[in-house]
Order: structure tokens, then C-alpha cells, then sequence
């Protein structure tokens, strides 16, 4: 019954009806009859959450975008197998934290090195290469890209189980459940790993809080 | 009561942490434990959703086409951008279906004769028969035997080239009474069975035995 009246909406999406009041769904059914609007439609609405999502998981700007668009690869492919039980944001969600986390397991492997930071403090964190800037900045300016690296330095050094977590709660604002479902973990499970994550990240951003 | 325990837990896992219950509330007004925790909370949530979100780059939607069309003709040509062992694969399993095709339209079986050639034989001389043959076959011809004589001659012709060890390709056409004969040696004797011509595992046989049909017009077959 669903599966009819999603396809009827996509049928009207073509027609009369404007891509942008449609919903996830509608947008997804007529994705699966090989609507590009409906595909762009999808795009345009999650590009910036996804592409921030990924830029907070991986600390790394083009390869988030790189993953970002690859998770849309993965939607637009996938359309056929998309069934509507939970809501479209979990599943995209799902798809860029799996990519997030494959990426990572990849780093760890090959222990990519990021040109920004090859060096290293004593505790074993890793040290920006940051080269002076002449350019004259307000303090503010300076105190607030400090504090944005930091959370950056601090997110990146959770493990990854955590990271994941956190960073759809804190960041991007999900729900517990949307989260569990995301993760495929049981809700307990999530607020256990979020609560662990703040424990530890209280801990590295003691001085900003 | 809720103990400063529980308060934290419900501080730490609210959805919406500026509307806690009374009771909370409450509670972190008077323990200053609770409260310090629960301003911590705050400003972490504060400062980790405080960095400034990036956005997708401007180009983000047209790399994100040209890889889409990348995909789209990759997947309509995904034989060719397979990997080695698929493709050996594929190439090994068309030559497969290729020599079952030829095996089955008969490439490998000898050359029939020519119909002239076969009345040739059925009209004129026989010529005489291979002695290991002979000795082999316990069949005996249908001239030898000389009762069935009044057998049409496209009979006479294939139990001759049975008798001479030919070989026979099997009529296109069955007819209902070409069933086979399946023979059940037991403590009583000899029992027949009619079957079927298509039997799992049957060959058929003609003229099995000590020299006497059990049907007049059907073959046998013997496991």
C-alpha cells in the first residue's frame, strides 16, 4: 500500500507537484522510476549536512567531499533497494558513517599521516604545522579558530566507535533513536557510547568549556 | 528522590537538555555537584556544535554528476571492467555452451549415410560382418532369424546395422509403442515390465536375450 502511493506521488512529482515540497520518500520513489530532478532534489537538501558530517569524522576536507558524493553514488544506485521503514535521513546518515568509518579503518591500516600534522607533542598529539600568517586577525577571529581546531583535534582522537556517536548527537543534532538506527545499535548502547565520548572529550577540552 | 546518580544520567541523555523535569531541576539547584555537572554538559554541547559547519563546494553537484555518469557506464559495461578471474569465467563458460551446442547438433558424431546408401543396403548383398562383432552381439540379424519377414523394411534396416555394430541415431520422433522393457531377474524367473520410453538411466536395447522378442514392436532396456 505504501509502495503504491509512494509511486503515485512520484508520478506527480514529474507532473505538477514541485520537488521541493516533496518528501524523502516521495523524492527516493521517484528516484527508483529514474527521476533525475528528484535525485538533485536529494542532493541539494543533504550536500551540507553529509559533506559536515564526514568533514567532522574524518577531519579531512576533500577527502568528505569525495565521501560525500560517493555517498549519493551509493543512494542514487541503491534507490531500488530503499524501503521506507525509517526515516530518509537515518539511511543517508547510515551510508556516510559507514563510509566515515571504512575510511578510518583504512587510515589506521595504511597510518596515513596528514600533511598538517606531522609532527608530533610530547603526550603523543598530533602538532599542526602551522606557518605565521602576516595577516593582522582579530583576537576573536583567533581564539575561535583555535577553539574550532582543538574540538577538531579532540573529536579525531576518540575512538571510533565514540566518534561516530558523538558527533550525530553533538554535531549534527540526530536523535537517540535516528542514532541507534544509524549505527545499528540498540539505544542503550548509544547513550552509553555518548556518554563515554563526553567523559573523554571534558577531559581534552577542559580549557575551552 | 532521585539520587545525583540518576540526575546525571538523565542530564547527560536528555533530548532536549534545556527542558529537564522539575524534579531535576530542582535537584540541581541544591546540589552543586549536579549543577557543575550539568554546566559542563552545556558548554561542551555548546562548543562542539559551536565550530563552524563547512559546506559542500561549489562545484559539488557537477563532480558529482561526471561521477554518476562514470558509474552509469561502468555498470552498462561492467563485463569488460571486471576483474580477471570473472572474465576467464565468463570466456570459460561460453566455451562450455559452445561445445555442448556442437556435441548436441552432432559436430562430433560420424557422418550419416547418405539415404541412397542405406537402401543400398537394405536391397542388395550384406556385406560380411566384423568376427569380433559377431561374436560380441548375441543379437542375431533379422535375416538369420527370418521371422520378421513381414517387419516394414525401415525396421529390417536399423536391426541389420544393429547386427553389424552401427551405429544409430534414435528416430526424431518416438511413437507411443516404443516403450522399453524392463527385465527383473528374480528367484521366480524372468518378469517383464513395460515402462516408458523415457527412463532415468535406460538404454535402450533391441532384441535382448535368448532370441525372442517379448513385444512385438517395442525395444527393451535392460539396466
Amino acid at each position: 500500500m505504501a509502495a503504491v502511493t509512494h509511486q503515485a506521488q512520484a508520478i506527480e512529482l514529474s507532473g505538477s507537484r514541485s520537488a521541493d515540497a516533496a518528501s524523502d520518500h516521495d523524492l527516493l520513489a521517484a528516484i527508483r522510476d529514474g527521476d533525475e530532478v528528484a535525485f538533485q532534489e536529494i542532493v541539494r537538501r543533504y550536500r551540507n549536512p553529509i559533506t559536515n558530517f564526514v568533514y567532522r569524522m574524518l577531519d579531512d576536507y576533500d577527502r568528505s567531499v569525495e565521501l560525500a558524493q560517493e555517498t549519493f553514488i551509493r543512494v542514487y544506485t541503491s534507490a531500488s533497494r530503499y524501503q521506507a521503514n525509517y526515516s530518509f535521513s537515518t539511511y543517508i546518515y547510515r551510508i556516510a558513517t559507514n563510509l566515515a568509518i571504512s575510511e578510518l579503518r583504512k587510515r589506521k591500516r595504511r597510518k596515513v599521516v596528514s600533511l598538517f600534522s606531522p609532527f608530533t607533542n610530547d603526550d603523543g598529539d598530533p602538532v599542526e604545522l602551522d606557518p605565521p600568517d602576516l595577516n593582522m586577525l582579530q583576537d576573536e577571529t583567533l581564539i575561535a579558530n583555535e577553539r574550532r581546531k582543538a574540538v577538531a583535534r579532540a573529536i579525531t582522537s576518540l575512538p571510533q566507535k565514540y566518534r561516530a556517536a558523538i558527533v550525530l548527537r553533538d554535531v549534527e543534532g540526530l536523535s537517540y533513536d535516528q542514532i541507534a538506527h544509524t549505527l545499528s545499535l540498540s539505544e542503550g548502547t548509544v547513550k552509553s557510547r555518548i556518554n563515554r565520548a563526553r567523559n573523554l572529550l571534558k577531559e581534552k577540552l577542559s580549557a575551552y568549556i | 528522590m532521585n539520587s545525583c546518580r540518576e540526575v546525571r544520567k538523565l542530564i547527560d541523555q536528555s533530548e532536549k537538555p534545556d527542558l529537564l523535569a522539575f524534579d531535576v531541576t530542582e535537584h540541581i539547584e541544591r546540589c552543586s555537584d549536579c549543577e557543575r555537572f550539568s554546566s559542563e554538559r552545556a558548554g561542551l554541547r555548546k562548543l562542539l556544535a559551536s565550530p563552524v559547519r563547512v559546506s559542500a563546494p561549489v562545484n559539488f553537484d557537477a563532480a558529482l554528476n561526471a561521477r554518476l555518469a562514470e558509474v552509469k557506464a561502468r555498470r552498462s559495461l561492467w563485463w569488460l571492467s571486471a576483474p580477471g578471474y570473472l572474465r576467464l569465467g565468463a570466456a570459460t563458460a561460453g566455451v562450455v555452451v559452445m561445445l555442448f551446442a556442437a556435441h548436441y547438433i552432432g559436430l562430433f558424431s560420424k557422418p550419416s549415410e547418405p539415404a541412397s546408401q542405406t537402401g543400398a543396403i537394405a536391397t542388395g548383398p550384406q556385406p560380411p560382418a566384423p568376427k569380433a562383432a559377431q561374436k560380441r552381439d548375441m543379437v542375431p540379424s533379422t535375416n538369420e532369424r527370418g521371422d520378421n519377414s513381414s517387419a516394414p523394411p525401415e525396421k529390417r534396416i536399423r536391426r541389420r546395422e544393429v547386427a553389424l555394430g552401427k551405429r544409430i541415431a534414435p528416430p526424431a520422433v518416438l511413437a507411443t509403442d516404443d516403450g522399453g522393457v524392463v527385465i527383473v531377474r528374480g528367484q521366480n524367473g524372468e518378469m517383464d515390465i513395460q515402462m516408458p520410453t523415457v527412463s532415468v538411466g535406460a538404454q535402450p536395447l533391441l532384441l535382448v536375450g535368448a532370441g525372442r522378442r517379448v513385444t512385438p514392436s517395442g525395444g527393451r532396456t535392460s539396466f
